[in-house]
């Protein structure tokens, strides 16, 4: 994959240098996980590129667990268990707090064939017994769920029950918070297990299918792959098709006056508990809330991606805008008789456009794409938004538990250290409970957190390069094309780009049309309430949870993301243009400026300054 | 007159079969009439026309000396030939029964009204599926009263021994012994406003989902000429939504001469030259359009087509796409899961080996 030119247009990764004020942030990350010198001479010859699909953010030090265990989990499963022919699985690197990865090749042709064999055999048993296994699945994810939201963190008490000395199976107390911490983890490495179990094998199915599409149909845009095969009733979107029902419920009962722009959950809530209608409306609400409430407010990879339980600011808003719409006399449903129209028939024409012999391999792949495709979309309810934000709760659990000893000043502050770190300070916790002696902890810890936090804030300003190392000929990594969009055509654009100023951008056409509009630029999702009607969503990635925003936007705008993407549907099912995989928008357009975002054709164009 | 001795047909009585006596072009629209296609009215000339023009003048024998003799890849000798040939013809009467039946078909096109038409060659072998004689024959625009079409007429055949036309046919291997044969085909002229050429698949990619539009201000001759960059539109015919839209300066554009006679070439007002020739209404209705005129045939056309000053849309030409390639297809008999098993680089199905 890789030239053997040292360096291509992108930077090398050894020439990258620690942003003013910022030094030292390499002590927030494993000691695995930098370009060092050791690994020059492969390392810089590679061709790495900013995960900024799941990682736009400098990472905090706990949240380095979503990376080393999903690239433990993705790299089993792939390199291991199904031993996919020509790539093993992914590193990452940090730089600057950013997170840049790359995929092992298998090049050796005799290396290939054997693992072909695998892999055939392998994948083939999954495909075959695809709707069983997955049922399975559930079963296994699920339980996972219950597992963490039932787990207990114990308190330090100042003596133990009768029980620790009557009961055999009952272990002291030290025992119990370092295995429930331990648990903790685990269950999040088990999660991250299950998470990749079907994901290569669900997106490869699907690019089959897209790959058939485009060589018959040279010209077929992306959304049309996907409308063929996306689902109509998908876990995804029953959140949002709740709160329009619940938004229908408050007119219908005559308590929507208490919707109004601009309040806060409690200030609605108060006043909807004055009424008896009022109450009827709020007790409906907590029937919705377990699952539905289960969104993440983000894709829910880091800590601060809460769910719509801890943070109903998401729903809320979403809600305001659902009643004013309905009141406006709008259509708000979801149209899924039409979607499921249009679905067969899209699949319906293009299919008659081709030749006889490729009409067979189209059905089967598409009645294949369909069959896996539930799990592709149903994966980002169970695992990333409704486990992760059980499990970062848990966390924040111990957190309080650290808090409440001085550790910590802050339960949130647990995710400045890492995980080994809390382990480590764990450990000194119930020692010191257990020998009544002085504890050091909290003098060690609490400048740990607020010189990370300082830090973290640094690094956020600083933009980086959307590559770095060789700039492959072709990219031919199946993982990197399928899961992040990064095809050849796509790091040649980047390549251009580099260096370039300009007020245009290039990204992928995911969903067409053309509007001009004030730009919004969001890297978190605490930033999303900011959000206001009429907007342009500037962002690294869209995450389908924000979907009850896009009643409010005109456009999406994103760094990263292929068309595959879900927010790309999403979009083209609300209409509105969409350009994704810009590399850069979010470091080179400024909220309040005009922005024209050309949908059909992949273009950005910055076109006015903000005139505040 | 007797049945016989007629030269011209009405192009709504033309079908395929036909054009082996009026040429590819006249049967291709009497064919697109009769599938209710919008095609400006008018009449086609057989290639008999042409013979008996050449018989009259006693130039058969001497139209045959000319072409046997000559070398094809000798640029001075075809281009002396063509002088020659040109000379000749232009001197010659067309034949007194021809005028007639130009002058009576002429009046009846427009109730006698000194209107405009386009005289055209519809040469015989020209817009097969094998080759397409695209651009090498000349077109007269906006040519008015029974002479001017006489004249015209005259001049088609003329253009059938420029020497481009005789370097073509020659790589053809056509150039033998026997002259050319050529219909005319002669039309009400469409002021146009907009003009441009489609093609009912992606010329480039082969893509068969899609309509691929060019489009400029005023006459067809500007883009068919490749006079001016036209706007650029790929439109899917499954959903009818814009995939790809190119929107050029446009600088020329081709509109009637003075008094409305022949075509001339002025520069494009400054505020249309940037402007897109067409809006999403005008791309859906020529999308339908294409959808039509394959539908109606089978097979792919290329089709000319100009809209009017009342906004109306109108086809002056079709023909067979012969240089699309084919999109690359998939291995027949093929598995679902043997083609999923070579994205991840495992081909063939499992145990089987391949």
């Amino acid at each position: 994959m890789a030239t053997t030119t040292p360096v291509g247009a992108f930077p090398s990764p050894y020439s990258i240098e620690t942003p003013p004020g910022c030094e030292g942030w390499e002590e927030m990350y494993p000691y695995h996980a930098f370009f060092a010198p050791a690994r020059r001479e492969k390392d810089e010859n590679r061709f790495w590129f900013w995960n900024s699909m799941h990682f736009p953010l400098p990472m905090s030090a706990f949240d380095v667990a979503c990376i080393d265990s999903p690239y433990q989990a993705v790299g089993a499963w792939q390199n291991r268990v199904f031993a996919v022919p020509p790539a093993m699985g992914i590193d990452y690197r940090v730089v600057n707090g950013y997170i840049y990865i790359s995929g092992n090749p298998v090049t050796d042709p005799a290396k290939i064939a054997e693992r072909a064999e695998f892999f055939q055999r392998r994948a083939g048993h999954y495909y075959a017994n695809w709707d069983e296994l997955y049922a399975r699945w559930r079963e296994k994810v699920q339980a996972l769920i219950d597992e963490v939201t039932n787990l207990r963190v114990p308190e330090m008490p100042e003596y133990e029950a009768d029980e620790v000395m009557f009961d055999d199976a009952r272990n002291s107390t030290f025992i119990d918070v370092l295995e429930s911490y331990q648990r903790t983890l685990r269950l999040g490495e088990l999660m991250w297990q299950q998470h990749f179990e079907f994901l290569l094998l669900g997106y490869g199915a699907y690019a089959t299918f897209a790959d058939l599409c485009k060589s018959n149909l040279p010209d077929i845009p992306d959304q049309h792959i996907a409308q063929m095969v996306a689902g109509i009733d998908v876990i995804l979107f029953r959140p949002d098709a709740e709160l329009r029902r619940l938004a229908r419920l408050a007119i219908e009962t005559g308590v929507d006056g208490a919707f109004v722009e601009g309040r806060s959950p409690e200030q609605i809530e108060s006043e909807l508990a004055g009424s008896e209608a009022g109450r009827a409306w709020l007790e409906e609400l907590e029937q919705v809330k377990d699952p539905w409430f289960n969104m993440a407010t983000g894709d829910g990879l880091t800590h601060d991606y809460t769910s719509w339980l801890d943070d109903p600011r998401i729903p809320y808003a979403s809600l305001i805008g659902h009643i004013a719409a309905l009141r406006a006399g709008e259509q708000i449903e979801r149209p899924t008789e039409e979607i499921q129209r249009e679905r067969d028939r899209l699949a319906a024409s293009y299919r008659e456009l081709l030749d006889e012999q490729a009409r067979g391999p189209f059905d089967e792949l598409l009645k294949l794409s369909r069959t896996v495709f539930p799990y592709v979309e149903e994966h980002k309810f169970y695992c990333d938004y409704w486990f992760l934000t059980r499990w970062w709760n848990k966390l924040r659990e111990f957190g309080a538990l650290l808090a409440r000893h001085g550790y910590l000043e802050d339960r949130e502050d647990i995710f400045q250290l890492g995980r080994h770190e809390v382990a480590a300070a764990l450990d000194e916790l119930v020692l010191m409970w257990a020998t009544g002696g002085e504890p050091l902890g909290p003098h060690h810890w609490p400048p740990i957190v607020a010189r990370r936090k300082q830090l973290l804030e640094r690094l956020t300003q600083w933009t980086p390069p959307p590559a770095l190392g060789v700039t492959p000929e072709a990219v031919t990594d199946p993982m990197t094309i399928m899961l992040w969009g990064v095809t050849t055509h796509r790091v040649q654009e980047w390549a251009r780009a580099q260096g370039a100023e300009g007020n245009e951008l290039i990204g992928a056409a995911a969903s067409p049309g053309t509007v001009e509009g004030r730009a919004r630029v969001i890297k978190t999702a605490g930033e999303l309430a900011d959000v206001r009607e009429g907007e342009i969503l500037v962002c690294t990635i869209t995450s389908p949870a924000w979907a009850p925003i896009f009643s409010k936007i005109r456009a999406a705008v994103t760094d990263i993301g292929g068309v595959m993407s879900h927010a790309a549907i999403v979009c083209r099912e609300y209409g509105m243009p969409a350009v994704v995989g810009t590399g850069r928008a979010t470091a080179q357009i400024k909220t309040g400026q005009t922005v024209r975002v050309d949908g059909t054709n992949g273009v950005v164009t910055i076109v006015g300054e903000d005139p505040a | 007159m007797s049945w016989e001795r007629s030269y011209g047909r009405a192009l709504h009585e033309l079908r395929a079969a036909d054009a082996e006596r009026f040429g590819g072009k006249s049967a291709g629209l009497g064919e697109l009439i009769a599938a209710g296609i919008p095609v400006p009215p008018g009449f086609a000339i057989s290639a008999a026309a042409f013979m008996a023009f050449l018989e009259g003048a006693g130039l058969g024998e001497r139209v045959e000396a000319v072409l046997a003799d000559l070398d094809p890849t000798d640029a001075t000798a075809v281009a002396d030939a063509s002088r020659h040939l040109a000379e000749a013809m232009r001197s010659a009467p067309v034949p007194q029964e021809l005028r007639a039946e130009l002058a009576r078909r002429y009046a009846e096109l427009d109730a006698g009204s000194d209107a405009a038409v386009a005289v055209r060659s519809s040469a015989l072998g020209e817009d097969s599926h094998e080759a397409t004689f695209a651009g090498q024959q000349e077109s007269y625009l906006w040519v008015r009263g029974a002479d001017g079409v006489a004249d015209a007429v005259r001049d088609c055949w003329v253009s059938l021994y420029s020497p481009a036309a005789i370097s073509y046919r020659a790589r053809l291997g056509a150039a033998g012994a026997a002259p050319a044969a050529m219909g005319v085909t002669v039309q009400l002229m469409v002021d146009a406003e907009i003009s441009g050429v489609m093609f009912t698949c992606n010329p480039v990619s082969g893509d068969p989902s899609v309509t691929a539009i060019n489009a400029s201000w005023g006459l067809g001759l500007a883009v068919v000429g490749g006079e001016v960059t036209p706007d650029y539109y790929l439109v899917s015919k499954v959903t009818g939504e814009v995939l790809r839209q190119d929107v050029c300066s446009k600088d020329v554009q081709y509109v009637a001469g003075p008094e409305r006679r022949g075509a001339v070439r002025t520069e494009v007002p400054a505020e249309r030259r940037e402007a897109s020739c067409l809006d999403p209404g005008r791309l859906a209705e020529l999308v339908e359009l294409a959808r039509s005129v394959h539908r109606h045939f089978g097979y792919h056309q290329d089709i000319e087509w100009a809209i009017d000053r009342e906004g109306t849309l109108h086809v002056v030409q079709s023909r067979p796409v012969t240089a699309a390639p084919r999109p690359a297809q998939a291995p027949a008999a093929t598995s679902a899961i043997a083609l999923v098993m070579s994205t991840f680089g495992a081909a063939g199905p499992p145990g089987g080996g391949s």
